[in-house]
């Protein structure tokens, strides 16, 4: 992907387990919205999906999948949280 | 002195960690703590080791927002949380959080607060390991 412009999506315990991976690197398209990104790897990865309760852009919690996504975003779907 | 807010592999000393709390001022009449450890027993199940994962820099982010939330909401004069990933094993210490004000209800409460806040804010995730499999535990909304 070298040259192209990504977008890097990180994926952490049990979302992990089940993408089969910690880290994507994804195609940006311009336009592209966080909800793009999300609907196109749930349709790949629905098992891991099912527990996905949060999303994180460069590291901030966000809940407005309408967002635009610039390119180099690094964004994170997470499971519901179980440290403490 | 170490930060006061820190997510390590290794132990950690909670006679180090009031330690460094009191160092911050004398004015504090009461320390409210909490100490999470790992149990050898979940869900009908012996546990032998818990393994965590965790989104390090975000988890980090949201450990110090949550330390300096509860400083202005509960007028505390300090406070401090170390959490550990990595693996432990039953009986070892996986969180430490320790809340200094003037008095004790501030102390206590904000103890509470910040564990529970936590728990719900923290990009952290265990992992059971037991003899019949590993379990990721998910907790109900």
């Amino acid at each position: 992907m070298r040259g192209e412009e990504v977008i890097k999506v990180l994926f952490f315990g049990p979302v992990a387990e089940r993408i089969g991976n910690g880290v994507l690197q994804i195609a940006h398209r311009p336009g592209m919205r966080l909800q793009d990104l999300r609907d196109g790897l749930a349709a790949q990865y629905p098992q891991a999906f099912e527990i996905v309760c949060f999303t994180a852009m460069n590291g901030e919690s966000v809940r407005d999948m309408s967002i635009p996504l610039p390119d180099s975003s690094e964004v994170a779907f997470m499971a519901r949280f179980s440290g403490g | 002195m170490q930060q006061a807010v820190r997510i390590q592999r290794e132990d950690f000393s909670q006679d180090d960690e009031i330690k460094a709390l009191k160092a911050g001022s004398k004015r504090m009449g009461g320390i409210g703590t909490f100490l999470g450890c790992a149990r050898d027993f979940s869900e009908g199940r012996e546990v032998s080791e818990i393994s965590f994962d965790a989104y390090g820099s975000m988890a980090l982010s949201e450990m110090k927002q949550l330390r300096s939330d509860a400083i202005e909401k509960f007028g505390l004069l300090d406070a401090r949380i170390v959490h550990r990933i990595g693996t432990v094993r039953g009986g070892d210490n996986i969180v430490f959080i320790a809340a200094g004000a003037e008095h004790r209800v501030a102390a206590l409460e904000a103890c509470r607060w910040m564990i529970d806040e936590l728990k719900q804010r923290v990009p952290i995730w265990k992992k059971e390991i037991t003899p019949q499999g590993d379990t990721w535990v998910m907790p109900h909304p």
